[in-house]
C-alpha cells in the first residue's frame, strides 16, 4: 500500500518538473527556429537580391553589345554560390540571353514567373526560392537577370536544429530529472512521511506518534506542525476524557455503594420499626380485647364504643405495619427463580376470594397461561394483590367478571388482570404504583396504598414491568411483564 | 536589333507599368508619353525583329558607346546635348535618328549631325567615319583626337590604324576591337565594362601616324 503513492507524488513532481522545463524549451526552440526561417530566408533574399543587381549592372554592356560570352561569364562568378541551382539573363524580349546552371541542373529557357503582373522581386516555392531582378540603362529595362536557389540549406537547418532540440531537451530532461530528485528529499519526502503518520495514526488509533519535522520552513512543515499539534490536542482530550469518565466511574460507584448502603439502613430500620412497632401494637390491641372482655359491662356504650374505634385502629395500624414488611420483604428477600404457573395460581386464589364471599356473584375467566419464570412465593404476593384488587373495586357492582390471561405483544408475554369494576380516572394513572397514594376514599373501598407499589417492586425484581389502562366505573386492566426472558415461550 | 530590343521593351515595361502601377495615375500618363515615339515606329520595328541589318546593330551600338565613355571634364556643358556626327556617306539613314530620337545619356539629349567634311575643330562626342572617308582617314583622326572625339568607324584595322574603335565582323556577328591607347591621347576613359565587352583591345598607336 505504501508503494503507489510514495512513488506517485515525487512521480508527479519530477514528471511536473520535466513536462514543464521541456514544453518550455520545446516552445523556445519554434519559436526560435521560425524566427531563424525568418531571417534566414530575409537573409536569403538579401544576399540573392546583391548578387543579382552586381550581375545586372555587370551585364548591362553584355547585353547591350548582345555579347553572350561575356554574360556568361559573369553569370558564371555564381558557382560559388553553392545554393543557386541556375541562373540566367533575359532580354528585354523574353529570350534568353545567358545561362549559368550548376552541374546538374537543366537550363531554363523561359523567364520563369514570379506571380501575375510581377517582372521584379523574389518568390518562394516548396524547393526553391526565384529572385528576378532588371537590368538598367540609362533608366531604361534592357533585360532581366533571374537567379533560382534552392531551400536545401533551409532543411539542413531545419534537420540540426532539431538534432540541437533534441540534445538540449534530453539534457535539460536529464537535468530536471536530476534536480527534482535532489529537491524530492526535501518537498515531497515530508509529505510521503506525513501521509505515512497519518495512515498510521488512523489505523493503530495512536495518537502518540509524532511526525519529524526536519525540512525547511514551507506550507509542508506548517502542515505537519499542524499536524502534530492536531495529534497534541486530540491525545489530550483523550487523556481529559479518559480521567472524567475514570472519574465519574469512580464517583457513581461510591454512589451506588453509598446509596446501597443507605438504603439497606433504610430498610433495615423501617424492618426493625416496623417490627418493633407491633410489640407495643399487639399489647394495645391484646388490652383494649380484654378491657372489653372483661370491663365491657361496667362501661357505658359510649365507653365501649371508644373502645372499639381503638381497636379498629389498632387493627389497621397492625395491617399497615404487616403490609411495609411485606414491602420491605420483597425488595430484599431472596429469589428462588423457577417455572411457575401463574393460571394456577390465580384460580387457587379466585376460589379463595369466593369462598370468603359467597354472597357476591363474580365471574372469575381464568384462562390457561404460559409457565413462567419466577419466584413462587413473590409471584402469588403480585397475582394476590391483582385479583384481591379487582374483586375490591368490583364491589360495588352486582355482578361483575374478573379476567387472568395473557396475549403475545413485541415478542414478550403480557400477562393481565382485567375486571368491569370502579376503574379509575386515566389521568391518574401516574400515580396508580406509588406507596401510599390511592385514588379512591378509604371510605369507598378500604386499603392502605401499598398492594400495587408491593405488585411494581416484585415486577421489576423479575426484570418487567407494569401499567395500567381503565377510565371511571369502565373497569380498569392492569399488565405486567416477567423480563425479557422470562416470559418467553419454552418448548 | 537593337531598336528591336528597345521597341519590345517599351512594349513590356508599358503594359507592365499599366498594370501593375494603375493606381498611380501620374505614372500612367509618364508611361504613355514614353510609349508615344515608340508606338509610331511599331510597324517597322516588328518587320525588323527577325533579322536586323548590319547598320541597324551598329547605330545601337554607337548610341550606347556614349553610355561607356566619360569626356574630359569642361569639353561640354551638361546642357549642351551630345552630338553623334556621321562623316561621309551616312550607311544609316533613319536608322540612327529613330535610334537616338528622345535617348539621353548621363541627362544630355543626343542629336546625329551628318558632315560632309570635318571641321576643325569638331564638335562631336562620337564621331562615325564612314569608310568613303578611309583615304582621309589620318587627318580626321588627328582632328578627332585633338578635339577629344571617340572615333568610330567600320573602315577594315581601324583601331590598328589609331581610331578608337573599330567595328568588325566575328562569325556572322558584328563585334568591335578598342585602341585604348588612341583613347588615352583623346582624353576619353573608357569603362571597363566597354572593354569587356571588346573583342580585341589595341594598347598601341600606330608608328609614323600624324599628329
Amino acid at each position: 500500500m505504501k508503494g503507489p503513492w510514495t512513488r506517485s507524488i515525487s512521480t508527479r513532481l519530477t514528471m511536473m518538473n520535466m513536462l514543464v522545463s521541456g514544453a518550455a524549451l520545446l516552445l523556445a526552440c519554434l519559436a526560435f527556429f521560425a524566427y531563424d526561417q525568418i531571417t534566414f530566408r530575409k537573409g536569403l533574399v538579401h544576399t540573392l537580391s546583391a548578387q543579382a543587381q552586381i550581375i545586372a549592372s555587370n551585364s548591362v554592356s553584355a547585353v547591350l553589345f548582345n555579347d553572350q560570352q561575356t554574360a556568361a561569364n559573369t553569370l558564371s562568378s555564381l558557382k560559388d554560390s553553392s545554393d543557386v541551382a541556375s541562373a540566367g539573363i533575359f532580354t528585354v524580349d523574353d529570350h534568353p540571353f545567358a545561362q549559368y546552371t550548376r552541374p546538374g541542373e537543366s537550363p531554363i529557357f523561359t523567364l520563369p514567373a514570379l506571380g501575375e503582373n510581377q517582372i521584379e522581386g523574389h518568390r518562394f516555392s516548396a524547393r526553391h526560392v526565384l529572385l528576378v531582378r532588371k537590368i538598367l540603362s540609362e533608366g531604361k529595362v534592357i533585360g532581366f537577370v533571374y537567379i533560382l536557389a534552392d531551400l536545401h540549406e533551409i532543411d539542413e537547418r531545419l534537420a540540426r536544429y532539431a538534432l540541437i532540440a533534441v540534445f538540449v531537451l534530453l539534457v535539460s530532461l536529464l537535468f530536471a530529472l536530476l534536480v527534482s530528485s535532489a529537491f524530492r528529499k526535501s518537498v515531497s519526502q515530508p509529505i510521503v512521511n506525513l501521509a505515512e503518520t497519518a495512515r498510521r495514526v488512523s489505523r493503530d488509533k495512536d495518537y502518540s506518534i509524532r511526525v519529524a519535522n526536519v525540512g525547511e520552513r514551507d506550507e509542508v512543515s506548517v502542515l505537519i506542525e499542524s499536524f502534530n499539534e492536531m495529534l497534541r490536542d486530540i491525545q489530550q482530550r483523550d487523556a481529559a476524557l479518559q480521567q472524567a469518565h475514570n472519574e465519574l466511574e469512580d464517583r457513581v460507584s461510591e454512589r451506588t455503594r453509598e446509596l446501597l448502603s443507605a438504603n439497606r439502613e433504610l430498610e433495615a430500620f423501617s424492618y426493625s420499626v416496623s417490627h418493633d412497632l407491633r410489640g407495643p401494637l399487639d399489647a394495645l390491641n391484646g388490652f383494649t380485647y380484654l378491657l372489653m372482655q372483661q370491663h365491657g359491662d361496667k362501661l357505658s356504650a359510649g365507653g365501649r364504643e371508644l373502645i372499639e374505634h381503638i381497636r379498629t385502629a389498632g387493627k389497621r395500624m397492625t395491617e399497615l405495619i404487616e403490609d411495609l414488611l411485606n414491602l420491605s420483604r420483597v425488595s430484599t428477600s431472596a429469589m428462588h427463580l423457577e417455572k411457575v404457573d401463574l393460571s394456577q395460581i390465580a384460580r387457587s386464589i379466585a376460589e379463595e376470594l369466593s369462598h370468603s364471599h359467597p354472597e357476591r356473584k363474580v365471574e372469575f375467566v381464568i384462562s390457561n397461561t404460559e409457565k413462567a419464570q419466577g419466584d413462587v412465593r413473590l409471584l402469588r404476593i403480585v397475582l394476590e394483590n391483582l385479583l384481591r384488587n379487582a374483586w375490591k373495586y368490583t364491589s360495588g357492582h352486582k355482578e361483575s367478571r374478573i379476567e387472568f390471561g395473557s396475549e403475545r405483544e413485541k415478542g414478550r408475554t403480557v400477562y393481565f388482570v382485567r375486571d368491569d369494576g370502579a376503574g379509575f380516572d386515566p389521568r391518574s394513572v401516574a400515580r396508580l404504583f406509588q406507596p401510599f397514594q390511592r385514588l379512591h376514599s378509604k371510605e369507598e373501598f378500604p386499603g392502605n396504598g401499598i398492594g400495587l407499589a408491593t405488585v411494581q417492586r416484585i415486577v421489576r425484581r423479575h426484570g418487567g414491568e407494569t401499567w395500567a389502562v381503565g377510565a371511571v366505573e369502565k373497569g380498569a386492566t392492569f399488565y405486567f411483564t416477567l423480563g425479557p426472558s422470562a416470559g418467553q415461550p419454552r418448548g | 536589333m537593337n531598336t528591336a530590343v528597345r521597341c519590345l521593351h517599351s512594349g513590356r515595361k508599358s503594359s507592365a507599368a499599366l498594370m501593375f502601377r494603375a493606381s498611380r495615375p501620374r505614372n500612367v500618363i509618364a508611361c504613355i508619353s514614353l510609349l508615344f515615339p515608340f508606338v509610331l515606329l511599331a510597324p517597322g520595328c516588328f518587320g525588323q525583329e527577325a533579322h536586323p541589318t548590319e547598320f541597324q546593330v551598329e547605330s545601337a551600338y554607337l548610341y550606347n558607346f556614349g553610355k561607356f565613355v566619360k569626356w574630359p571634364a569642361g569639353r561640354a556643358s551638361p546642357s549642351d546635348p551630345l552630338q553623334i556626327c556621321v562623316l561621309g556617306q551616312d550607311p544609316f539613314g533613319a536608322t540612327l535618328d529613330s535610334t537616338v530620337a528622345g535617348e539621353k545619356i548621363d541627362g544630355r539629349a543626343v542629336i546625329v549631325r551628318r558632315l560632309s567634311t570635318m571641321e576643325n575643330p569638331s564638335p562631336c562626342g562620337i564621331l562615325f567615319i564612314s569608310s568613303s572617308e578611309a583615304d582621309r582617314l589620318d587627318a580626321v583622326l588627328a582632328i578627332a583626337q585633338r578635339s577629344e572625339s571617340l572615333t568610330v568607324s567600320d573602315i577594315p584595322r581601324f583601331a590598328e590604324r589609331g581610331g578608337t574603335i573599330g567595328f568588325v565582323i566575328q562569325q556572322g556577328r558584328i563585334r568591335f576591337e578598342v585602341n585604348r591607347a588612341a583613347a588615352a591621347q583623346s582624353h576619353l576613359i573608357l569603362s571597363s565594362e566597354l572593354l569587356k565587352v571588346a573583342c580585341r583591345i589595341i594598347n598601341k598607336t600606330p608608328q609614323g601616324s600624324e599628329r
